[in-house]
């Protein structure tokens, strides 16, 4: 069925809301199973196939449905049930062997005790799910459908105002109305550099040449992030929904979405939504009789991290190797095909659609005043709860490790937070009461990157972990310069010696040389900041580094040389 | 393309026409910006169903696409997911992403080369497993350090004697592979 006007849509969109409706009413049981990658790992496919049997089988009556991922791995397999009195119950855990008696137990009008989290709704006899410490300090924004809607179903995605930003900026607003609201959001770029969203479309809407294009980074290469993905496996329309608006802003008649080759199951279900909303008539030529035309291509990645820098995506998408290129020109002036090319984190556009629907001074009140809106965090390591969260920008990052991640996992012993991915330091545990946002990080010399912090305990060497970030680095420089291509892996060299007890003082002045030479003199974001996870070690644990080096034997021997060829270098690991 | 090419270390003429009528149905390049940009999507298809990408299979696409075999191979040795050699009868997936070095990654790749003789890409010598060590992540950090095999099946909270076990789990059957990952 193609929608050919507006009233076409809001007729389609009464419609799907009704029966999106139904799946909370009272009347009939609806098990919802939430599928994510993590949740498939986690074996919530046999969770979903043991419900399916009982169902059919006439245990108990109720409708089966699958939804995305909600964030919460550390409660996957998970599902929501709601039913007869009964309002949304989110309960975790749930493994095959749990259906039989999560059926038992509902189909006698009781709860199933053993994987109950909290009730969505009301209810007097249920624990809220917001009292729950995972997510009381959050703030679900951008993860509002997660968990909630079948992220292969356009309806249940228009069902809860799902296209209506796409309407209203079609029939209601201008295209500069929609770059200033977003200029009035404050929507900083998600993706590590911070840079305010409204400036950029304003510069793409400024550009002369034609055609623009705008373009979506979903690469998502970072070894410690997951949030990215997990934005499009559960609510892939709404990033769509990001970049059509985006788009129109800017007017570019074709956007692209850049996703990591590896995110197999994002892949799948942003194809999917792209196609659906060709189906629907929300993209293609002459929008619902508005005249916009709209086009939507996706390309997938080969396992490139360096893809992820703006230039080298470019270059990616147009069949060639991902090497960074000199700036300017910017590619809001010359970016795909050199013309004007806009190109967004994957996060910072997902919360476009609101910003449209409810105005930029609304996204402007979340958040603090520099940094506005909500912040996706994937925190990972030895802690008692796992999972993406959301929270507005500001909260303090103690409390979200202590509260919302639960602090350590049992027998564990805090030793520091990486931050910034892999490109700064890390956080001592007497440094976590730092708000998060884009500046507050940068009094340790720290950031905030994309969100992504990774918790170590003390079985955790400095050195090995400081020689790990060093070498992801040097493993992903594309080649091009050579203090990024030669200096880097000198890096790894020079702490596979220490590493191998071959360690001298002056090793440790030689890092510090050489890291200021790779990062002073590398063309991109890569170099330039790829011994920093490695000088940050250095600063926050000198003793592990001293420690090894202290031990070391006697000065090396001539003819012993052989023993500094590390087989590890040789494996890429 | 229909299934069960998979494994091949061959690439026979059949492999190809099918290849070809794909390419033919599926990558129609309106210009030639657009053809440069359907080229790695090409080649993830040849991966995807061949499991590497055959010389032949390179030279098609560039055929098609009207590009040159060379760049494409710049490509294939640029972008670390494209194998250019057959893997082996299984593959395995070793997240070796920040959570799981934490949980100890590290010493699975050591097992790895010191028991199995592989590294990064490598196979092992009786052709039973083909390794990809992921720099990225593979997004399950709740279960890390984690393994992926086939491009389906997880085991996680691996220690070196579960992976030791895993590995011969799954080496022990025969492929049961329709498929080779990302399309």
């Amino acid at each position: 069925m193609v929608l050919t006007d507006r009233a076409a849509f809001d007729a389609h969109a009464a419609r799907v809301r009704a029966e999106f409706e139904s799946y909370t009413s009272d009347s009939e049981w609806t098990i919802s199973v939430c599928v994510s990658e993590d949740s498939k790992a986690k074996g919530v496919l046999d969770t979903f196939e043991h419900l399916r049997f009982r169902i059919e089988s006439g245990d108990i009556e109720a409708r089966l449905r699958t939804t995305g991922g909600g964030g919460w791995a550390w409660a996957d397999p998970s599902i929501i049930v709601s039913g007869p009195n009964h309002p949304a119950v989110l309960y975790g855990n749930v493994g095959s062997d749990d259906v039989p008696g999560l059926v038992a137990a509902l189909a006698s009008g009781h709860t199933y005790d053993a994987g109950l989290i909290g009730a969505f709704g009301e209810s007097d006899t249920l624990p809220a799910v917001a009292d729950h410490p995972y997510f009381k300090l959050q703030t679900r924004l951008l993860t509002q459908n997660w968990g909630m809607i079948d992220p292969y179903s356009i309806d249940d995605y228009i069902a809860n105002d799902g296209y209506a930003a796409w309407i209203k900026a079609l029939f209601d607003m201008t295209p500069e109305e929609v770059v200033d609201e977003v200029k009035a959001s404050g929507v900083r770029g998600r993706g590590g550099a911070g840079f305010p969203a409204g400036i950029k479309w304003e510069s793409g809407r400024r550009a002369q040449a034609r055609p623009k294009f705008m373009a979506c980074n979903s690469h998502e290469g970072e070894p410690n992030v997951y949030k990215d993905r997990r934005l499009i496996e559960s609510d892939p329309h709404r990033i769509l929904e990001g970049i059509m608006l985006g788009c129109y802003g800017v007017g570019a008649e074709r956007g692209y979405n850049y996703v990591g080759g590896e995110h197999l199951l994002a892949v799948e279900r942003f194809r999917h939504a792209v196609n659906e909303a060709y189906r629907l008539g929300l993209l293609g030529d002459n929008i619902l009789g508005s005249g916009v035309n709209c086009h939507i291509r996706l390309l997938t990645g080969g396992g490139a991290y360096i893809c992820g820098e703006g230039s080298a995506l470019m270059y990616s998408v147009m069949g060639e190797r991902g090497q960074p290129r000199t700036k300017p020109p910017r590619s809001v002036e010359e970016g795909l095909w050199r013309r004007p090319t806009v190109l967004n984190n994957t996060e910072t556009l997902a919360p476009v659609p609101d910003i449209i629907r409810n105005g930029g001074a609304w996204y402007a009140s979340l958040g603090t005043e520099r940094s506005t809106g909500t912040k996706l965090v994937s925190m990972q390591g030895p802690l008692a709860r796992l999972g993406v969260v959301e929270v507005e920008m500001g909260v303090s990052l103690k409390d979200i490790l202590y509260e919302t991640y639960g602090g350590m996992a049992e027998g564990k012993t805090l030793k520091g937070v990486q931050t910034g991915g892999v490109s700064a330091g890390p956080l001592l545990p007497d440094q976590l009461d730092v708000a998060v946002d884009f500046d507050s990080l940068q009094q340790y010399d720290c950031m905030l990157g994309s969100g992504g912090f990774v918790v170590f305990d003390d079985s955790v060497d400095a050195v090995e972990f400081g020689r790990y970030l060093m070498d992801f680095n040097r493993w992903e420089s594309c080649s091009k310069c050579t203090p990024c291509r030669l200096g880097n892996k000198a890096l790894v060299e020079v702490v596979d010696r220490i590493l191998n007890g071959r360690g001298q003082e002056r090793d440790m002045q030689l890092i510090e040389s050489t890291a200021k030479h790779v990062m002073e003199l590398s063309l991109c974001g890569l170099g330039q900041v790829a011994p920093a996870p490695l000088i940050g070690m250095m600063r926050c644990f000198p003793e592990d580094f001293e420690a090894r080096i202290d031990a070391a034997s006697e000065p090396i021997e001539a003819g012993e040389q052989q023993r500094f060829v590390i087989p590890l270098a040789a494996v890429g690991a | 393309m229909t299934r069960g090419m998979a494994h091949k270390s061959t690439v026979e003429q059949a492999d190809l026409d099918r290849l070809q009528a794909h390419l033919e149905e599926h990558f129609q390049p309106r210009d030639h910006e657009e053809a440069q940009e359907l080229i790695l999507g090409a080649l993830q298809h040849v991966q995807h169903e061949f499991g590497w990408v055959p010389l032949e299979a390179s030279q098609a696409i560039a055929d098609h696409l009207g590009v040159s075999v060379n760049r494409i191979y710049g490509l294939l040795t640029f972008y670390a997911d494209f194998r250019t050699e057959p893997p082996g009868e299984h593959f395995m997936l070793l997240c070796h992403g920040a959570a799981c070095f934490v949980g100890g990654s590290q010493k699975l790749i050591h097992e790895l080369r010191d028991n199995y003789g592989i590294g990064q890409g490598g196979t092992t010598a009786d052709g039973k497993l083909t390794v990809q060590i992921v720099n990225g992540c593979l997004g399950v950090c709740d279960l890390a350090p984690i393994v992926q095999f086939d491009h389906e099946k997880y085991v996680g909270n691996l220690d070196v004697d579960s992976f030791n076990a895993a590995i011969e789990e799954i080496t022990a059957n025969g492929s049961q592979r329709e498929d080779h990952g990302a399309d």
